[in-house]
């Protein structure tokens, strides 16, 4: 998938971009670089963070509390924070400062978003959102616009890449890690692209069909927005995503729990 | 019995006139007893037993109580502070008033129940711990030697105070005793007598004075209304009676304050000023935990009345503001104390609640928050004396010069937060149970369980930004080497280190063993549980007991071994800095939440103002 959205983006540039397979290719050289790190302990947790990572989303898939998925999603992503934190690297600590604001950006959004899906299917399980008759976007629209809003964010795509933004900090958070330590981290961020598709998925309840349009439609607006916008700084992006994005998902949520 | 309420006396007194060498051991010795006879009390104690004092010991009590209100009085002139002079003078003529209104009645004054055990094993435990940890921080104070027997000495009374506090069922023993931790927290938060310190001990008097008189008002709304005679147990009784919610509003206020809701705050942030034990002490075990107490015990009497909803909206707001208000703050005691407001709102929150699993979920927090704050604030201890530390800011480079002190403050924060750890238990029966709330009281519901989950999750963020300072090292430092802080500091430090041990691996023993019994007695009726393999369910609730244990295994497990993990045949490389060679020191991001802090009080004081005019309707 990071490879099909590369070339989409390219192709929106006029580019051919890389390969499909450029992702694997990349696997494959990083696998093969010489093992360096700074110190152990940001080496490890870097691990750990991709294997949390695939634990959030392993209960969310399984159909689990969606609260705990996003807490779960959340503590992994603190793993990362943390392994930023470890190290005496200026631009590592600015990433994991800025990461920690995206994360205080959308986090509340979720956790609304989720809120609001118990009170029409009430349960907090994801699996009672898959089987929900009746697609969620239907019922609440204005959450999507939310999620919509809030996925740049997590994503880290422009406008609101401020905790990666290369020319910036030189990647941030990701920035001490190399060879295969760095793999783990790069892999990491694809599955948070399953993750958030899942999200999107949610609002289509047991609609397939929706579902995958649902998907396409997430795949190409973000490309679009990305490639199209220019970055803001992280007042902004926070500015945006509590005013904006956080009140949409509050007003769906009033109109949702008074009907 | 008894000697839970006699010997912390005996030991007080005993403690100022002692020697030096001779109240080291008195305060082991006595700590380990109290310990050891408050898990006795909890065994023993099977369903509520009142206890009748003899008759002099009224006498006593009201006597006790117009010296102390005659004390606060001289304290108002001394530190011509007119708001203590009012509301001393309100609370003596209040109670001499009432004095003359009662008559002796035969219903026994103390009533211990499996609750007041719980609060039993919670208050002398954890206190005793920090009794012993005191006895290195103080003996470092630069004070007279007699100031340091008489802080010791406070310590033990406020124990023995907390220890009555929990068990009275008399509403005017309950006020005296209520008044003496106030009178003994004043004290403490005084200790240093410089003018930061007087100043926030007369705050943090006359705030709880304030809660002292909705206590005198409530009795007289008992009397008043002809319930009988001023008990929890009358309150109880007659909980379906007109006009009983005013007095529990009354107390509910009362307790709302001890607990440095907002805008009653203040008090609790400004008694960092006091040595570090007593923030631990009254954070941990006493003083602030009377809040859930009383309302625990009032909790199936204000359970779904409107009197509940004003305090689950108040705690709601509470919790989400004082974690905001936390991610301001550098200062690691602050943090800690904007943490504890939080944590105690969502206490409060689940015992206004009132469900099975609700009360369940406030007794968890209760008893893992004390050891997780007593644990986190001792450390501050240690960081001030060994390391010189304060701000969090500073403490980049702990991981290297301290990594013992830094593990346990990162065991400490994980343990407020992470699964399988007791806080994280009582957080998720939280969102849970809240959820069921949600589908009743539909828009309350909902914006509470945003409250909380938006609340937590600004919670985790700020503990990962602190945590992430304390991890912090250089390349060169891969091996990490243990310092020595010293005997009494690290051995609290392992006795605490022990209790969360305990827990987390006792977890499933301690839920159906320990806290369903207390519930059960709380509510008045069994709660149901289950045990099935590595299932375990409470009520309806399901505990999801695999998915803890690979969390725990994913998360706690993790950090620490993060520390001592080794990659060997791996070459290392410095950090990239652009070429520059420059030493950094590093430091986090705030928020600056000066604007707001306005607003919460205002909004704090509509809700207290809320909670009196929804009683009386």
């Amino acid at each position: 998938m990071y490879g099909f959205e590369r070339i989409v983006k390219a192709r929106m540039q006029r580019r051919i971009g890389p390969p499909l397979l450029q992702p694997f290719y990349d696997f494959l050289k990083l696998a093969q670089k010489r093992q360096m790190l700074v110190h152990s302990a940001h080496a490890f947790l870097g691990i750990m963070h991709f294997v949390a990572l695939w634990f959030a989303l392993a209960v969310l898939l399984l159909g689990s509390d969606l609260i705990l998925v996003i807490f779960l999603h959340l503590l992994a992503t603190a793993l990362l924070l943390l392994a930023a934190y470890s190290t005496r690297s200026v631009f590592s600590h600015l990433g994991a400062n800025r990461l920690a604001i995206s994360v205080l950006a959308y986090e509340p959004v979720l956790i609304l978003i989720a809120v609001a899906i118990f009170m029409l299917t009430g349960s907090f399980n994801a699996s009672a959102a898959f089987n929900h008759s009746t697609p969620l976007l239907y019922q609440m629209p204005l959450a999507f616009v939310a999620l919509l809003l809030v996925l740049p964010i997590k994503l880290k795509k422009s406008p609101f890449d401020v905790a990666e933004a290369h020319q910036e900090v030189t990647g941030g958070v990701e920035l001490e890690f190399s060879g295969l330590f760095f793999e783990a981290v790069y892999t990491a961020k694809w599955l948070d692209y399953v993750f958030c598709y899942t999200l999107v998925y949610l609002f289509a309840g047991n609609n397939i069909i929706l579902g995958i349009g649902l998907m396409l439609f997430t795949f190409l607006y973000l490309n679009a927005l990305d490639n199209s916008t220019a970055r803001v700084n992280y007042k902004q992006m926070l500015r945006f995503s509590l005013g904006v994005s956080f009140s949409l998902a509050l007003i769906n949520l009033l109109i949702n729990s008074l009907l | 019995m008894a000697l839970l309420f006699v010997f912390p006396v005996a030991v007080s007194v005993l403690l100022i006139v002692s020697r030096k060498s001779i109240a080291k051991w008195l305060v082991i010795s006595a700590s380990s007893v109290l310990s050891i006879l408050s898990v006795y009390a909890y065994f023993q104690i099977d369903g509520a037993v009142g206890i009748t004092v003899p008759y002099y010991i009224n006498e006593v009590v009201a006597g006790l109580d117009i010296a102390m209100l005659l004390y606060f009085g001289w304290v108002a002139f001394r530190e011509k502070s007119l708001l203590v002079g009012i509301l001393s003078a309100l609370q003596l003529g209040g109670l001499v008033y009432l004095l003359s209104l009662t008559s002796r009645g035969s219903a026994p004054q103390l009533m211990v129940d499996k609750l007041s055990g719980f609060m039993f094993i919670l208050i002398n435990v954890i206190s005793g711990i920090i009794a012993i940890y005191s006895l290195r921080y103080i003996d470092e104070e630069p004070c007279t030697s007699f100031r340091k027997r008489f802080f010791l000495s406070i310590i033990f009374w406020f124990i023995a105070a907390m220890n009555l506090v929990v068990s009275s069922d008399n509403l005017e023993f309950f006020f005296l005793f209520f008044e003496l931790t106030t009178l003994a927290s004043f004290l403490l938060i005084r200790f240093r007598k410089d003018e930061v310190s007087r100043q926030n001990a007369v705050t943090a008097l006359w705030m709880n004075q304030i809660g002292g008189v909705a206590i005198l008002a409530a009795i007289y709304f008992i009397l008043y209304n002809g319930y009988g005679e001023p008990t929890f147990s009358t309150l109880l009784a007659n909980a379906s009676a007109t006009g009983i919610l005013l007095p529990l509003a009354l107390i509910c206020i009362a307790a709302l304050i001890k607990g440095a809701q907002m805008p009653f705050s203040k008090w609790l942030l400004g008694a960092m000023v006091a040595p570090t034990p007593v923030s631990a002490l009254l954070h941990s075990s006493t003083m602030v935990k009377i809040a859930p107490f009383v309302l625990l015990r009032l909790s199936p009497a204000i359970k779904d009345t409107p009197v509940a909803t004003v305090i689950i909206a108040l705690t709601a707001f509470v919790f989400i503001a004082a974690a905001i208000g936390a991610l301001a703050q550098d200062n690691l005691k602050r943090i800690l104390a904007h943490s504890t407001i939080a944590l105690l709102a969502l206490m409060m929150m689940m015992a206004a609640v009132g469900s099975p699993v609700t009360i369940i979920a406030a007794l968890v927090l209760m008893l893992f928050h004390g050891i997780s704050k007593s644990m986190l604030f001792l450390n501050a201890g240690v960081l001030e004396r060994v390391f010189h530390l304060k701000e969090t800011s500073d403490m980049d480079r702990l991981g290297e010069s301290g990594p013992f002190t830094a593990m346990v403050i990162t065991i400490g924060f994980m343990s407020l937060l992470l699964p399988p750890f007791g806080a994280f238990i009582g957080k998720w029966l939280s969102i849970e149970t809240l959820g069921a709330y949600a589908t009743e009281a539909r828009l309350l519901g909902a914006l509470t369980l945003v409250a909380v989950a938006c609340g937590g999750a600004v919670l985790t963020l700020l503990y990962f930004k602190v945590m992430g300072l304390l991890i912090n090292r250089s390349g060169e430092a891969d091996r990490i080497k243990f310092e020595h802080t010293g005997p009494y500091y690290a051995f609290t430090m392992y006795l605490l280190l022990a209790l969360v041990a305990i827990t987390v691996f006792g977890l499933p023993l301690l839920l159906t063993q320990y806290f369903v019994p207390v519930a059960s007695a709380v509510i008045g009726t069994p709660v149901n549980y289950m045990v099935q393999g590595w299932n375990l369910a409470l009520e309806n609730i399901q505990l999801p007991m695999v998915p803890l244990l690979i969390a725990f295994l994913m998360l706690p497990a993790t950090i620490i071994t993060a520390m001592f993990v080794r990659f060997k045949n791996v070459d290392r490389a410095k950090e990239y800095m652009c070429g520059e060679k420059v030493n950094y020191s590093f430091a986090s991001f705030y928020f600056s939440t000066d604007r707001a802090i306005p607003y919460f009080y205002t909004v704090g004081i509509l809700f207290f103002v809320a909670l009196v005019v929804v009683a009386m309707l």
